[in-house]
Formats: C-alpha cells, sequence, structure tokens
C-alpha cells in the first residue's frame, strides 16, 4: 500500500506539489493524469525517494521512507520496479543488461540472467535486439526495454512513468494489456502516468487528476468520465477552451 | 562617506565568493566521506574498478609517455645551456632527475589525467546525471557513490603513481637523450650525476604526491558529474568546471605537499 500525505515540493520559488494526499490500495492500478509540467513525475519520485519533500510523507506498507537512510531505503525500493518517463537504460551497457541488471547485482549468474532478459524483453514486444545497445536502439523501443527492466525482478510495486507515450497505438494497446496483466495475474500494485485518456480508462482501478500541485479529484474511470468537475471534464475531453488557462496561448475563435 | 557603495560591494563580493568557495569545499569533502564508506563495505566492485584503471591508467600511457620524454628533453636543454654559463653542465643529469621525481614526474601526469581521465569522468556523470541513469541506478537499489565513483577513485589512486614512475624514467631517459647525444657529455657522467645525488625520499615523495593527485581527480571530478544540473550544456560546464578545479587543487596542493613530504 502506498500512502501520500501532505506532499509538498518546491524547486526554488517554483512551488511544484501543493499538499497531495493520494492512496494507492494493494493491488490496486492508480492512474495520475495532469498537464504538462504539473508535476507527475516529481511526484512519482518521491513515492519511490528519489527527491525528498519540503513537507508532508510518503508511506510504503505503513512505513514513512522519507527519513530513511541510504541502507534502508534501497531494502525498501527492492519492492519497487520504475520505468522512467526517458526510459533512463545505461548507455554503456547492452540491452539485456540493462533489462537483468538488478538480477545480476544480486548474485544472479550472467547466462541466466540473459535468459530471463531475453524472456521480459518479449513480453514487452522485442525480440532478436538483446545485444544491442541502447544508442541503437528507437525512442519506443527504449520504453519498452525501460519497462522489462522495472519488471525483470519481480517488484510488488511498479511506477509506470508515461509507458506508452511515443509508441506507436498497436503496441501502446500492448503495452496496456501487460500492465493490466501485471495486475491480474501478480497482483502488483501499480502507479502509472499518462496523458493519454484511452489507456488511462484502460488500465485504471482508479484515477487521479493532479491541477496546480492538488489532486483536485479521484474517482474510478466511470467516475471521471462522468465528472462534473470544470477542470476535469477540460482535461479529459482535451479542449483548450475551459478553466484552465494556457499561459502565453491566445485563443481566438469565431 | 566616499566610495563606499563600491567598497561595500567588493566586500559582498568577496564574502559571497568566500562562501560559495566553503560550501563546495564542505560537499567535495562529504562525498569524499561517503566514498570511503561505500568502498569499505562489500559488494567490492572488482570488474568496474579494473575497467576504469584501464581508461585511467593504460589509456593515459601514451599522452604520458610523449609529455614526459619531451620534458626531460627541455629539462636537459636548458640546464645544459645555462649551466654552462658557470661552467656547471656537469649536474644536467642531477637536474633532470630531481626535478622529474619531485616535481616534474607527478604535477605532469596530475595534469594529464585530470585533462584526459578527468574530464571523461566528469562528462560520463553528468550525462548519466541529466538523463537519470543515477536515478535509475537508485531505484534498482545501487548506491551510484559505490557502483560510479568508488572504482574511478581507487582506479586514479593506483593509477596516478604507476603513470609517475613511467614519466619519472622517460623524463630522465629524455634528458639523457639530449645531453648525451645532442651535447656529446659521456653516458656514464650522465647516469652518475642523475644517481648520485638522488635519494629515495625524492622518489617516494614524488609517488605520494601522485597518490593525493589521483585522489583529488577522482573525488573533483566524480563531483561535478556528479552534481550537474541543466542537460547537455550543464554536462559541459561540470566538465569545464571540472578540469580547471582539478588542475587548481593540484597546483595548489602541489606547494603544500611538496612542502611537508619533500623538505
Ligand atoms: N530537478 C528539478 N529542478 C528544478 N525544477 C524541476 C526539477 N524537476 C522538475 N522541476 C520542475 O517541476 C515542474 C514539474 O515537473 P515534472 O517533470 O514533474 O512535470 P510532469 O508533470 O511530469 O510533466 P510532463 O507531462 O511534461 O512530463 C516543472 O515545472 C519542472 O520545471
Ligand atoms: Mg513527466
Amino acid at each position: 500500500m502506498i500512502e501520500v500525505s501532505g506532499l509538498h515540493k518546491s524547486f526554488g520559488s517554483h512551488h511544484v506539489l501543493r499538499g497531495v494526499d493520494l492512496l494507492v490500495e494493494d493491488g490496486q492500478s492508480m492512474v495520475v493524469i495532469g498537464g504538462s509540467g504539473s508535476g507527475k513525475s516529481v511526484l512519482i519520485k518521491h513515492i519511490i525517494g528519489l527527491l525528498k519533500p519540503d513537507k508532508g510523507s510518503v508511506f510504503v506498507d505503513g512505513e514513512d521512507i522519507t527519513g530513511l537512510d541510504a541502507r534502508h531505503l534501497y531494502e525498501v525500493r527492492r519492492k519497487f520496479g520504475m520505468l522512467f518517463q526517458g526510459a533512463a537504460l545505461f548507455d554503456s551497457m547492452t540491452v539485456w543488461e540493462n533489462v537483468s541488471f538488478a538480477l545480476t547485482r544480486s548474485g544472479m549468474k550472467p547466462k541466466e540472467a540473459k535468459e530471463v532478459a531475453i524472456e521480459k524483453l518479449r513480453l514487452v514486444g522485442l525480440s532478436g535486439i538483446e545485444d544491442l545497445m541502447p544508442s541503437e536502439l528507437s525512442g519506443g523501443m527504449r520504453k519498452r526495454v525501460g519497462l522489462a527492466r522495472a519488471i525483470a525482478h519481480q517488484p510488488q510495486i511498479l511506477l509506470y512513468d508515461e509507458p506508452t507515450t511515443g509508441i506507436d497505438p498497436i503496441m501502446a494497446d500492448a503495452i496496456n494489456d501487460l500492465i493490466i496483466k501485471m495486475r491480474e495475474e501478480l497482483n502488483v500494485t501499480s502507479v502509472a502516468i499518462t496523458h493519454d485518456m484511452q489507456s488511462a480508462y484502460k488500465i485504471a482501478g482508479r484515477i487521479a487528476f493532479l491541477y496546480e500541485g492538488n489532486i483536485i479529484e479521484s474517482g474510478t474511470p466511470d467516475e471521471i468520465k462522468s465528472t462534473s468537475n470544470p477542470y476535469t471534464k477540460q482535461f479529459i475531453t482535451g479542449s483548450a477552451q475551459g478553466p484552465i488557462k494556457i499561459e502565453g496561448v491566445e485563443l481566438k475563435r469565431a | 562617506m566616499p566610495g563606499g557603495p563600491s567598497l561595500y560591494r567588493l566586500l559582498e563580493f568577496l564574502g559571497s565568493a568566500c562562501i560559495r568557495f566553503t560550501r563546495t569545499l564542505g560537499s567535495v569533502l562529504i562525498l569524499f566521506a561517503e566514498t570511503l564508506k561505500e568502498m569499505l563495505f562489500p559488494p567490492f566492485e572488482i570488474k568496474n574498478t579494473f575497467k576504469q584503471m584501464q581508461e585511467v591508467g593504460i589509456k593515459s600511457v601514451p599522452v604520458v609517455i610523449i609529455t614526459a620524454v619531451f620534458t626531460g628533453m627541455v629539462l636537459a636543454f636548458q640546464t645544459f645551456t645555462g649551466f654552462k654559463r658557470f661552467g656547471a653542465e656537469a649536474l644536467v643529469g642531477t637536474v633532470v632527475a630531481l626535478s622529474m621525481t619531485r616535481e616534474m614526474g607527478p604535477v605532469l601526469t596530475g595534469l594529464v589525467v585530470a585533462g584526459r581521465a578527468g574530464a571523461a569522468m566528469a562528462a560520463e556523470l553528468g550525462t548519466m546525471r541529466v538523463t537519470e541513469q543515477i536515478d535509475a541506478l537508485e531505484t534498482l537499489s545501487t548506491s551510484p557513490v559505490k557502483y560510479l565513483i568508488v572504482p574511478r577513485f581507487v582506479a586514479s589512486m593506483i593509477m596516478l603513481p604507476c603513470l609517475t614512475i613511467i614519466a619519472d624514467m622517460l623524463g630522465i631517459l629524455g634528458g639523457y637523450a639530449i645531453a648525451v647525444w645532442l651535447y656529446g657529455m659521456s653516458s656514464a657522467l650522465y647516469w652518475r650525476r642523475a644517481w648520485n645525488y638522488l635519494e629515495m625520499n625524492d622518489i617516494y615523495g614524488g609517488l605520494a604526491k601522485a597518490c593525493f593527485f589521483g585522489a583529488a581527480i577522482a573525488i573533483v571530478c566524480c563531483y561535478r558529474g556528479f552534481y550537474t544540473e541543466g542537460g547537455a550544456e550543464g554536462v559541459g560546464k561540470a566538465t569545464t568546471g571540472a578540469v580547471v578545479m582539478s588542475f587548481m587543487t593540484i597546483l595548489i596542493s602541489d606547494y603544500f605537499l611538496g612542502a611537508w613530504l619533500l623538505k
């Protein structure tokens, strides 16, 4: 279970998160939606302890991780797998070494680790690329290798930062299916960030909308679809007209 | 009060420079302490350390050789022509041997490694920072200090003295080439003069300095890379900053280490 409570984070004078509360039950699939630059990536990095909050706490299975020392934090992180928005593959290693990194670090023999890596790569729709370097892959392929790396050590909690962005629609749907399968078969708890509403409706157990540093609405996909909140409504229908103003863009329409 | 505001501004500038310096020094020392701590606990990054020894050490050999040979040649040439004015040209061997082992060997090796391997360390770690690879290591329960910095630190501390030994020997040989082949000095005289006044302490002191430079280069360059901000431009700044900071550290600490180790 993940519980974020009263989370505040500023960078300089830029107050990005302003008291975020979020509860993700075990086995639940939470999708966080929100505009570009609204702090979704910042939020997900707090959940795995990459950023320290200015105020507020993050509980993972009841344990407050914000005050943990490095050694304990690494223990807690073994429960997690994370897909970064930019994939964050290690560019000094081959694809399979990337995927099996956590496994070889915890003592698995390279031969066995490579087999596991190949199997995970197949799960994300990639084959025959295990010996390539990350620089030889396309953006969408890198994303999927990042996903394979995140699930390789069979974590209980998965964090996906825009898993389907930059991937063609058919493959994106396959990724959605994979995320659903992870939840149904392995009962993982997950937090996914996305802009892609179609994907959000498909994979979410609950959807939370992050706006101006707060979760202003959360609910099941059906509740969100039939929301009466004008901000949420504007966001999910993807309209430039509405209460959410886009700075610097003049909207003229006859 | 005449000149008041500008004096005020000068003091403010000096004050903020002092604070910045102290803050940087503090962060570098904290990273150093963390590196030592991570170095002492298993797992040990043997494979990565060997890879870095190759990067820092083996790949620097050609540049070190060229630098050392030419430095030895220049030393011999200048000493010979200069000392000839008061008939002391027989001391060429001594000057070259003492200069190389006590100063030129360790300092030039340090500068070469800082410019080559140190810049690479800062650029590599900086890139890993801005592309979130360092964060990714964290999420995979791997300490980036242990995985990235310790191997560079150990490799650099071991390889710098080794490279310095090479530089010492080749510098003295370069001096030999000029003194003996160009100026027709007797080979036996060059060697005798080189050996007679050279103490073991000169060599050890030089190597101890090299070891310190190795540690300092790795920590300073890894520090700059590790805390890079601001994309590709930030990586560029971190890299040049790392080289400048290493050069300063080497040249300034060289004086104090010399005064302490090589009295
Ligand atoms: N390390 C940092 N230093 C300074 N500012 C930061 C840092 N990380 C994020 N920010 C700022 O925080 C804000 C939120 O960033 P974040 O990456 O979380 O956005 P996001 O919601 O993930 O957007 P996108 O959908 O485009 O990925 C941005 O305005 C960004 O400039
Ligand atoms: Mg983001």
